[in-house]
Order: structure tokens, then C-alpha cells, then sequence
């Protein structure tokens, strides 16, 4: 029904622009272009004396028809390195300088995420939280940060609902077992980075395991632990201690061993702080056990909370990659580090000193579980009081442990945003100069029906894709 | 050919109202006997005119083109002077079509235009009716008229018929004789489609209005209420429903097109066919439900396309190409 636009969409000159431009003034010399490799390259192709701002430049391969290729183009340039291509494709921008700085924006702090007043709101992320959610890489590298200034977030309903309610579990010494699910694009991720952000902000001891699919695919190595049917991956363990290094160290420090670890193979005195405790070791053969001692220490009554995150539930819901001696495959529950998340998340673990454990689902890269979905319905059911929906009698495969690691555990249910919210967000894209149109009642809510009733990762596609470079 | 000859009109008293052609076999035979006598007089010459009163005998016995001696009527007289004495006179030295038009190129149109002309010059006084005031009629198209008659129709013949034929149309309905009806009836289409009423489907008691809309092979049942902009397709919003941005905006087109999409909910299912042609298929769907809410957007919904439907469908595979036009590749042998 709409016409594409016969312009080059992702060309930065308007149509009506580059016919406006005096052919004496718009060489690519004196023209101060947004950038000037693709003028120049598109002077440098083209003959002499031509406008190089007439024609569009597109992106992508360039169609040649006719006999005539150019075989001798490709000696530009030294072939890409390996793993580059991947780096570039996960690299995480939180800043662009060429964004528009959005003033009068408030930073989010410990009060104002649990208050209902901030709903709609779009806030700042401090700086020290910046950096401690990079660590734990809480940012995705599908979240769109790079188009924006400095990390910015919209404050919505459930952002208040799910954070004021862990805050005031945790405050009771309880244990806040949490699960996200909603549709793709919905904002799951981002809520389980606001309640990152929370929890750095309130001094819990963060522990985010920011992609489950990592951890069960084979990609990193596992060793048996003696005396017991399950494997350690030591290497992504001493990892995560680095990472709670860094970004619990002002919390870490402040406390005392208390255990006596006499089976450790490194000797953990008295007087250590938890920190030291933490970076105690980088050889994999130790990691494991100093990762339980660490632990243990943090279950002792009179620790800070503790918050324990992990995004990709449905991945560790299943038997992963990895097999046995015997080559059979492990069931990822029989990994050590997915054993102790489940354990927490099932409600086996008690924590003395209260403790958040957020399993988030992934819909845009997830596999089809009978038993997750079926133990999430009853526990949506349970938490809801409605009668708990019964097993599938002619389906045999449920797995046992699927339903042990998700008893009891609340589930919440991310949707879209109200019209109020994407309003607000609107607003915020149009400020930072990367939205150009007017933010008016009509226009948020064409977006807001586009968007699938308001899911966010779908309004950002219909806003801010054709942006993208 | 502005008009038919004086001749063919005068002919035209011995067109039975149905029947044969031809004579039948029987009399075809007897008429093979008397083809010795040199009393036959040529009867289809088209250059003498003939008595108008012979017609009315040759009517009473319809497909008989054999007259029995016995007839004592005055023009049957004349011809069949000489064989006065015979048991069976017979009219016709060999056989001859009923229609006078038969050895021209278009028998019927000729018949039915004379009709309509000697109508024309009879009932020509009669009062009529303003155009505007005359019931839309459907007429008969030049092709239409081609196919139905299976003749080849001038175009010029067939406007000349056409216009007297609407002159005749607009005689007051009160005064027109049936006469009138019937010789305009083979320019008149079966259906008079202008008498086609769409079937009105009301707002219904929840407020929901019902439309069907389809494109390609798809086919989209829309139900559109008052309120905030919120759509369900097959029960799942339009971002799970439709991938593409472009087929979202396709769906909902009408009510952006109008900008209404804040103020209806729509809940649509749509099945068949691919993401383009289901999103299509919603737009039209949106757009005939809408006009049952508000009738007055049905030209902006015209205007942004939203009620025509698009007639193209997959083109067939033909033999001797790879697909429907594609031919194979040229090999050298």
C-alpha cells in the first residue's frame, strides 16, 4: 500500500538537498560531509569532474552487468582477522557522539525504581553502573545503546512493579525467585538489566550470567568434580569471580571470611576479605572450589544479599552439548554453575540473608520445551490461584528436573508499554535527534498499533532501523 | 448500413414468431414433386415487394410452407392461379428461410434492429420521460451483444439500433406496450445489475462490525470496534502476525489511511495465501467493516485503495514453459 521511497534510504543527503547544491561548491574537497570516506570513495570512482553528491550512495554490493568485471578491485585492504568479524558484530557502543545530548533527564538511584511516580519516565544510568553492567555484560549487543549519547532508560510500569517488589523481599530476608517471560522484542532483557541496575544500586552481590546458551553449547571447557556426578567449566567459572570482582569489590571487601576452608587448595585465611576471596585464583584446576567457598561465604547470616541473574532460561532447560565420559550427554543441570543457579531458583537453597534470583526467558532464539512451558503454566496458575493445570498423560518426555528447578517461582509477564510510556520514549528518540517527526497523539499511536500494541523491540524497529548503519 | 432496405422490411410479415428455419422433410418432398411446375413463382426476390396480407395465412400454419387449393384467400389467389385444380398447392418453389435476413451476414441483429425501427416509427408519439427520470437499465454491451448473438455487429450498426432503442426505453413506463418490452429485450442484459442492492451488515449489539476482504488467495475476516488502536490477528498482535513492517502498515491500512487508527480495535483471522497477500486481504476487510461505522469514509477508503479488490491472481504454468512465461534455456543441441 505505501510506495517504497525511490531514495536511497540510508543516503544522508536529501533528494531535494543534492539537487539544491551548486555543482561549483560541491566537490568533495570543500563539502564538510558527515563523513568523508564515502564521498571521497564515490569521487574517487567516478570521472573527473562529476558530482559525486548526485548519486546515491548505497550500501552493500554493487550490481554489474555485462562481461565486464573488474577483477583487479580487490586488492584493497588485508583479508579480516579471525574471530574479527564476531567482534564486530557483538562490540557493545553505549555512546555516539553524534547523537543529540538529551538535558533535564533524571539519573536512576535506589528510590526513584521503586517509585510509581517515575513510571514514563526516561532516566539516565550513573556512570559507576554503567561500567559494573558492562563487566557483567548486561547490555546486549541487539539493544540499540549506539544511537544515543549516554545510556538512557525508560522507567516503565513493570520496571516499578518487578523492582519494588524484589527490593521489599529482599529487605525481609526473603528470597525473591523470579521468572520473565513475554513476547520477543518485549523488553525481558531490559528489564533484567533494570533489575541488574537495582541491585548494584541497592549494594546486593551481583552475579549475572548474561547468556545461559554460552554455558551448555561445549563452547567452554568442563572437568569433572571428584566424588560427584557433575562438571565444573572452570574457565568461564573464574571468569564470573573476576566479574564479581570488579563489580561487587566495594561490597566484597567489607567482608570478613568466616569459614575455615581447610579443603581448599589454596590456604584462605581468617582475616581475607571476600574480595581477595574472589580473585583468589585464575587456575582452572582450583576454580570450582573456591567458587563454593565463595559462596558458602555468602550464605552465612549477616552477608549482603545476594542477586543472582541469568538470561536464557529455556537454554539450561534441557540436556546440553556437553557429554560425559561415558559420551552421553550432560543434562545442563548436571553442570555445576547451572546447578547452583537452579537450586536457588527451585527454592532448595535457603539464603539467610535474602536474595533475588531472576531467570529471564529468551523468545527470539529459544527452543520449544513441553516441560518449561508446561511448569511455567502451572506456576502462572499457581501464583494466580487458579487450578493448576494438569501434565500432557500421553507425552512421557517431561523432564523431572525442569519442574524441580521451577517450584513455586513467580512468574512476570512482560508486554507492551502503555501509550503514555512510548510517548515518553518517542519523545526521547526525537530529542536525541535520531527520530525525525513530530511526536504527536497520532503519530505514537501508529507506532504503538505497528508495534504489536506497544512491544518496545518492535517500536524501535519501526522508529530507528532505517537508521542503523 | 444505416437502415435495412424497404424490401427486407417487407419481407419481414413472413418471419414466423418461432420455428425452424427450414420447412420439414415432408413437405420438403412435396415440394420436391412440384418442382417441374412451370407455374412457381420466386418469392425471395428481394427487389419486388410483396403483399402485406399473405403474411397472415403463412402465420396460421406456422412451419407449413404448403398451401392447400382449398384457401380462398385473396393474395393466395394471385400467386396460386395456375394450379388451382391440384389437391395441395404449395406456396414456394424451394425452400425458403423464415427469416428474410437469413442470407445476410447477421440474421438476428437485422431482425431484431428492423423490430426496433418499425417500433420506433409506431410509437414515436407516445409521451416519455426525462432521461434522469428513466430506471437505470443494463444494457447490452457491443460485445456482449457480439457473443450473445453470435454475429459480428458493426459498431456503427449497432449504436444507430442502440439509440433508438433507448429512445423507445424512455416511453412512460404507464403507457409502454408490451409490444415495446419485448423488442427491446435482446438488447437488455439478463440481470439488471443497477437493481443489485449490497447486503447492509449492520453494527451488531456489541458494536462490532463484520467485514470480508480477500486478495490473491487469502481471505481476511475483520471485526472492527470502538477503541484505542489495539489489532489481534489469528489471535496474535501485529507485530507476531505480520513480520514486515510494510505488511503491518498494509493491514491496518485503512484505518491509517483515514486516521482512525486510534480510535477502533480490530480483531481479525485471516487465512491462505502468503504475509503479503494475508495483510492485503486485512486491509480490505478493515476497510468494508469501517465503512459500516462511518459509510462517508468509503471514497477516502476508494481513493487509498482499500475497497477495490485486486483481481490478479497467480498466472497459470503454460506447456512448453518452465513457468508461466519463462521459456527453458536455449541449449544448442
Amino acid at each position: 500500500m505505501t510506495m517504497a521511497s525511490p531514495n536511497c534510504w540510508r543516503c544522508l543527503a536529501r533528494p531535494s538537498q543534492r539537487l539544491l547544491v551548486p555543482t561549483s561548491i560541491a566537490g568533495p574537497s570543500t563539502t564538510a560531509a558527515f563523513t568523508t570516506s564515502a564521498a571521497r570513495f564515490a569521487g574517487e570512482r567516478k570521472e573527473a569532474g562529476g558530482n559525486p553528491l548526485s548519486r546515491h550512495i548505497r550500501s552493500g554490493k554493487k550490481l554489474i552487468l555485462g562481461k565486464k568485471r573488474h577483477k583487479g578491485d580487490k586488492s584493497s585492504g588485508k583479508s579480516v582477522g579471525e574471530g574479527e568479524r564476531k567482534a564486530f558484530r557483538k562490540r557493545i557502543t553505549l555512546s555516539n557522539n553524534n547523537a543529540l545530548d538529551v538535558p533535564g533527564l533524571d539519573e536512576i538511584t535506589a528510590e526513584n525504581m521503586t517509585d510509581q511516580a517515575a513510571v514514563g519516565q526516561v532516566m539516565g544510568i550513573p556512570e559507576e553502573v554503567i561500567d559494573q553492567l558492562r563487566i557483567v555484560e548486561a547490555f546486549k549487543p541487539t539493544q540499540q545503546w549506539g544511537l544515543f549519547r549516554r545510556p538512557h532508560m525508560l522507567i516503565r510500569r513493570e520496571t516499578v512493579d518487578f523492582v519494588k517488589a524484589m527490593t521489599e523481599t529482599v529487605a525481609r530476608k526473603g528470597t525473591f525467585r523470579s521468572v520473565v517471560t513475554g513476547p520477543r522484542g518485549s523488553g525481558k532483557s531490559m528489564l533484567g538489566l533494570q533489575a541488574l541496575c537495582a541491585g548494584f544500586l541497592n549494594k546486593y552481590v551481583v552475579i549475572n550470567i548474561p547468556e545461559a546458551q554460552d554455558i551448555v553449547n561445549a563452547h567452554t571447557e568442563y572437568a569433572t568434580i571428584p566424588n560427584t556426578n557433575m562438571f565444573s567449566q572452570p574457565v568461564y567459572l573464574i571468569k564470573l569471580m573476576q566479574d564479581m570482582y570488579a563489580t561487587n569489590k566495594e561490597v566484597l571487601s567489607k567482608q570478613q571470611v568466616g569459614l575455615d576452608h581447610m579443603h581448599l587448595p589454596i590456604s584462605v585465611p581468617r582475616g581475607w576479605s571476600l574480595a581477595q576471596l574472589a580473585s583468589a585464583t585464575k587456575e582452572p584446576e582450583f576454580a570450582w572450589p573456591v567458587f563454593q567457598a565463595l559462596w558458602k561465604e555468602l550464605l552465612l547470616p549477616g552477608r549482603p544479599p545476594i542477586m543472582f541473574s541469568l538470561d536464557g532460561l529455556s537454554h539450561i532447560m534441557r540436556p546440553s552439548d556437553y557429554r560425559s565420559p561415558s559420551f552421553e550427554l550432560i543434562h545442563s543441570h548436571d553442570l555445576s554453575l547451572i546447578r547452583l543457579f537452579v537450586d536457588a531458583l527451585g527454592g532448595k537453597t535457603h539464603f539467610a540473608n535474602g536474595a533475588s534470583i531472576v531467570g529471564i526467558m529468551t523468545k527470539g532464539n529459544s527452543l520449544k520445551i513441553k516441560s518449561l512451558e508446561k511448569a511455567l503454566e502451572q506456576a502462572a496458575a499457581a501464583q494466580a490461584g487458579l487450578k493448576i493445570p494438569p501434565r500432557d498423560p500421553f507425552y512421557s518426555k517431561y523432564d523431572e528436573k525442569v519442574f524441580e528447578s521451577l517450584k513455586g517461582v513467580g512468574i512476570f509477564e512482560v508486554n507492551g508499554v502503555s501509550k503514555a510510556e512510548a510517548r515518553a520514549l518517542m519523545e526521547y528518540w526525537a530529542a536525541s535527534g535520531i527520530l525525525r517527526m513530530r511526536i504527536d497523539e497520532k503519530n505514537v499511536s501508529e507506532r504503538w498499533t505497528l508495534a504489536g500494541n506497544g512491544v518496545l523491540g518492535e517500536m524501535e524497529r519501526a522508529s530507528l532501523f532505517p537508521l542503523r548503519l | 448500413m444505416s437502415a435495412l432496405r424497404h424490401s427486407f422490411r417487407c419481407l419481414r410479415e413472413f418471419r414466423p414468431a418461432s420455428g425452424p428455419q427450414w420447412p420439414s422433410a415432408t413437405t420438403a418432398l412435396a415440394y420436391r414433386t412440384r418442382t417441374s411446375s412451370p407455374s412457381t413463382s420466386r418469392y425471395l426476390s428481394t427487389t419486388t415487394p410483396r403483399p402485406a396480407i399473405l403474411g397472415d395465412d403463412i402465420h396460421a400454419d406456422k412451419d407449413i410452407a404448403i398451401v392447400p387449393a382449398s384457401r380462398d384467400t385473396p393474395g393466395k389467389n394471385e400467386h396460386s392461379s395456375s394450379g388451382g385444380n391440384g389437391a395441395i398447392q404449395i406456396a414456394y418453389a424451394r425452400a425458403v428461410p423464415h427469416s428474410p435476413s437469413y442470407f445476410s451476414r447477421q440474421p438476428i441483429f437485422n431482425d431484431s434492429f428492423v423490430v426496433i425501427q418499425d417500433l420506433a416509427r409506431k410509437y414515436g408519439r407516445l409521451p416519455i420521460l426525462p432521461k434522469d427520470k428513466v430506471a437505470l437499465t443494463a444494457w447490452k454491451t457491443k460485445e456482449q451483444y457480439r457473443l450473445a448473438a453470435g454475429e459480428h455487429v458493426k459498431g456503427r450498426d449497432y449504436a444507430t439500433c442502440m439509440t433508438l432503442a433507448k429512445r423507445l426505453n424512455q416511453i412512460h413506463p404507464d403507457l409502454k406496450p408490451d409490444e415495446v418490452k419485448e423488442g427491446l429485450a435482446p438488447f437488455m442484459r439478463d440481470i439488471n445489475y443497477h437493481k443489485n442492492r449490497p447486503k447492509i451488515v449492520p453494527v451488531d449489539r456489541f458494536g462490532r462490525s463484520h467485514g470480508v476482504g480477500r486478495r490473491k488467495s487469502s481471505v481476511a475476516r475483520a471485526w472492527v470496534v470502538e477503541g484505542n488502536g489495539e489489532v489481534l490477528v489469528n489471535g496474535k498482535p501485529l507485530s507476531e502476525a505480520f513480520g514486515r513492517i510494510h505488511d503491518r502498515e498494509s493491514a491496518v491500512w485503512a484505518l491509517k489511511s483515514t486516521d482512525r487508527l486510534d480510535k477502533y480495535n480490530v480483531w481479525g483471522l485471516v487465512e491462505g495465501g502468503g504475509t503479503t497477500g494475508q495483510a492485503e486481504a486485512m486491509a480490505l476487510a478493515v476497510a468494508k467493516a469501517l465503512c459500516t461505522h462511518e459509510p462517508a469514509l468509503k471514497n477516502p477508503l476508494r481513493r487509498a485503495g482499500c475497497i477495490t479488490r485486486d483481481p490478479r491472481r497467480v498466472e497459470r504454468k503454460k506447456h512448453g514453459h518452465v513457468k508461466a512465461r519463462k521459456m527453458p534455456t536455449w541449449v544448442k543441441r
